[in-house]
């Protein structure tokens, strides 16, 4: 039994790790708040909460497995959302049935995964025809798309979002179930699949490790790399349309922390842009943690709110030294193949 | 002052419990070079490491110039005048050669700040100890692997070394470039120097060595002078077999031939070839570096893209577009780099062997099951005798040899026509090797059509049925049966 143990740990130990974190942070913050930890109220935000940036996190996960990075993922999901919501905006009247109205926020709905669709492949061109690193053209591609929507809406938010939207967006289906939750769950499930049980996962996972002899061995990776894109950045302007319905409204510069934060999380599990590696239960451990932290530094009501930034930091690099010392060293994990006599 | 400059004896070290060196004993003359030889994961590079310092000795008795030395640390080890000079050459490419030559007399001389003419006497000093003429202002990452090995062999000198270890310096070097790497051993042996040479390359080490130590699994076989050897006992002590050398007869070549090329040219690469390749038969490209010989075979393969000319399969016309189209037309191709173009590998093994065939173990929606990888995997495995227990485990883990297996596999775990092997045996040990090309011949006798691209010409005069000899991007000769001689290849190719 405990020689299984030390086996599973061994392999996994991403997950023993995060795991593990997770075990502190809430011992730690139900020894200090518990009053406060162990309310429906807590969790329901915690719930509320994490999906947002969770999308955003599956969806960046595939650019990191295929060996890429993409940093515009925001500000393309933000122009999205812009979009959508003025079409949403234009085409809602007092009135209207319910029924109306969902049929234009579906059509919404298309508009922001058509428009994540076109940011994918322009990233992937870009990365896989015109061989730009991708962290320079996502990087540019992300000022492309804050431009566009600065330049369309002035800097201000966007509203008039259909009331029905944000009604659904905080619902609670079957009384626990939040609906952004909902889409999380969904979302996990999709792309656990594909990672685990299709060819594209197991070809996605092949390109990270090496795209060369992944175009050796007659795989299509540049094919692949504007489809990895696209598929993420779909997911990721969905991650935009939740916070659309968290704020009512859409902004040119709403959620860009997240761009960070997503990688950083990233990291945490182990899905390192290196790619070709990373499990994505840990990175819903990862993305479960990050948000207790984040809740759990709100709960201290007497803190300045000025500096909770700097705790949230602090207790990050914390964070990260234990897991990186705990896991054998984040990025120096993979090393350079070794040279053959 | 003792008869050997260096001593070993019952040198053992064992690394969480597996023998890695059991009682080696050898010992290195002055002014002789000495040539440590065995196949991959013998223990080679653990006693040089040992040597200079990076390992630490469980058991045994080294002795340097006759006085024994307890612990050697490799600043030590760097002080009684050892130095190796590892197969990555340890340089600073982007810095230049009169730079990588001064920088460690400079920092071990404790100087802080630059002096231009100090840095070059410095350079110049250590480039006429083995009178060698190279641009010092030269960026090191730019020069060529033969000329980087010499500047580091400089730069070893500048510290009075007494015994320098190579470990395996030709594995990247032309046949030309070996010639002047052994010229400059020789001139460094005559003045003194010890020089240990790790190698597993027979002819090399019968051309270059006096004495030599023979290796396999952690033990030493044989120690003694050269001379006592015969190629066939040297290569016996180095595998624990006999070897025979069996020539290619090819049992059933088809009449027609199943790849053609016509006038087939790519710009400054190669001009206007035409050849025929039939089913059964094992042809050799050969030529040396720059012949045209892997542009040949990418354009083959789908990854270069002859402007003029005609490429015919089965009596018909195709354009290889890419890898995809040359998969479709069951061309294969194993490349000449495994570790970048053949393996991924921090994957399975498994991954790697089906990588090529995804499509035929998933169903039509790509739907794809692990056991069903595993299974087929481990077919090959089997067939191969892929020296592995679990075929999840990562291809870094295995020897070369065992990883050229893999990138074969993956290719012939679909229906082909033709396979394109490019260098298949470099960096592959004698025993290894061996397996490989029984492979390729079983492989010809059942009726695939096979190129070896080779400049290795003892395996392609073992292996190929025909040869083509390329030159400056031409074909300049072809030979079939008996006329197969590296001395008929090497009159065409110099």
């Amino acid at each position: 039994m405990l020689a299984k143990i030390k086996e599973f740990s061994s392999k996994n130990n991403y997950t023993v790790m995060l795991l593990a974190l997770m075990v502190i942070l809430l011992v730690f913050f139900t020894i200090t708040k518990a009053g406060t930890l162990w309310t429906v109220g807590t969790w329901k935000g915690i719930v509320m909460q994490f999906p947002e940036f969770g999308l955003m996190t599956i969806g960046v996960m595939f650019c990191f497995i295929s060996g890429n990075i993409d940093m515009s993922f925001v500000a393309l999901g933000d122009f999205a959302a812009i979009m959508a919501v003025r079409y949403m905006a234009a085409h809602t009247a007092e009135g209207m049935s319910n029924g109306q109205v969902a049929g234009v926020i579906l059509v919404g709905l298309l508009i922001v995964t058509v428009i994540g669709a076109i940011g994918g492949v322009i990233n992937g061109v870009l990365i896989a025809y015109l061989n730009i690193p991708p962290v320079m053209a996502t990087i540019a591609m992300q000022l492309v798309w804050l431009g566009l929507s600065t330049a369309l809406t002035q800097g201000y938010a966007v509203t008039g979002v259909p009331s029905l939207y944000t009604e659904i967006g905080h619902m609670m289906l079957f009384g626990f179930l939040p609906v952004p939750l909902l889409v999380f769950i969904i979302v996990f499930a999709i792309a656990a699949f594909l990672l685990k049980f299709t060819t594209y996962g197991k070809k996605l996972y092949m390109i990270g490790t090496n795209v060369k002899a992944a175009k050796f061995s007659a795989i299509n990776t540049k094919g692949m790399i504007i489809g990895t894109f696209v598929l993420a950045d779909i997911i990721c302007c969905y991650g935009c349309m939740l916070m659309v319905s968290s704020m009512n409204s859409a902004k040119a510069d709403y959620g860009t922390s997240y761009v960070m934060s997503v990688i950083l999380i990233l990291v945490l599990a182990g899905v390192l842009p290196d790619g070709g590696m990373g499990k994505i239960f840990n990175v819903l451990l990862a993305v479960v943690s990050i948000q207790i932290i984040s809740s759990g530094v709100n709960m201290f009501s007497n803190l300045n709110p000025y500096h909770a930034s700097l705790i949230w930091g602090g207790l990050l690099i914390l964070v990260l030294i234990l897991s990186t010392k705990f896991t054998g060293g984040g990025f120096k994990l993979r090393k350079s193949p070794k040279k053959n006599k | 002052m003792s008869e050997y400059l260096l001593e070993m004896t019952g040198i053992c070290k064992s690394f969480s419990g597996v023998h890695a060196l059991k009682n080696v004993n050898f010992k290195v003359r002055p002014g002789k070079v000495m040539c440590l030889a065995g196949e991959n994961g013998c223990g080679k590079s653990t006693l040089v490491k040992i040597i200079s310092g990076v390992y630490t000795k469980d058991e045994g008795e080294v002795l340097f110039e006759g006085k024994p030395i307890t612990k050697i640390t490799p600043a030590e080890a760097t002080k009684l005048g050892i130095q190796v000079i590892y197969q990555d050459l340890s340089i600073f490419p982007n810095l230049t050669v009169m730079e990588n030559l001064a920088i460690n007399s400079e920092i071990t001389a404790g100087k802080k700040l630059v002096n231009r003419k100090r840095w070059e006497a410095t350079a110049k000093e250590a480039l006429s100890k083995i009178g060698y003429n190279i641009d010092l202002n030269a960026k090191m990452g730019e020069l060529s692997v033969a000329d980087k090995q010499l500047v580091a062999i400089c730069r070893a000198l500048l510290f009075d070394a007494k015994l320098i270890i190579m470990d395996e310096p030709t594995t990247a070097l032309t046949k030309k470039e070996v010639d002047a790497l052994f010229k400059t051993a020789r001139q460094l042996r005559d003045s003194g120097i010890a020089i240990m040479f790790i190698s597993h390359k027979t002819e090399e080490i019968f051309e270059i060595s006096d004495d030599v130590c023979i290796m396999r699994n952690g033990e030493n076989v044989f120690a003694g002078p050269t001379a006592e050897l015969t190629p066939q006992q040297f290569t016996y002590h180095m595998t624990g077999r006999e070897l025979t050398d069996d020539h290619f007869i090819p049992k059933n070549v088809s009449k027609e031939p199943v790849l053609k090329t016509e006038h087939l040219t790519l710009k400054d690469k190669f001009e206007d070839v035409s050849f025929e390749l039939h089913k059964g038969e094992i042809l050799g490209i050969t030529g040396l570096l720059g012949s045209g010989r892997t542009e040949l075979a990418l354009s083959l393969f789908g990854l270069e893209h002859p402007k003029e000319g005609t490429i015919t399969l089965n009596g018909e016309q195709v354009k290889i577009s890419n890898p995809i189209k040359a998969q479709k037309l069951k061309i294969g191709y194993v490349p000449e780099d495994r570790l970048t173009e053949g393996l991924c590998l921090q994957q399975p093994i498994s991954d790697n062997i089906t990588l090529s065939s995804l499509k035929r173990l998933s169903n039509a929606i790509g739907l794809i099951k692990n056991q069903d990888i595993l299974d087929d995997a481990n077919i090959w495995k089997e067939k191969f005798s892929i020296k592995t227990d679990d075929v999840r485990k990562f291809a870094s883990t295995l020897s070369g040899g065992n990883q050229q297996k893999i990138v074969l596999s993956k290719w012939l775990s679909n229906d082909l026509d033709v396979l394109i092997l490019n260098g298949p045996t470099v960096g592959v040990d004698v025993g290894a090797k061996q397996d490989i090309h029984a492979l390729v011949h079983n492989l010809a006798n059942e009726g695939l059509a096979v190129i070896i691209i080779s400049d290795d010409l003892s395996e392609v005069v073992v292996n190929c049925s025909r040869v083509i000899v390329m030159k400056e991007g031409r074909i300049v000769g072809e030979m079939t049966g008996d006329d197969i001689t590296e001395n008929n290849i090497l009159d065409i190719i110099r």
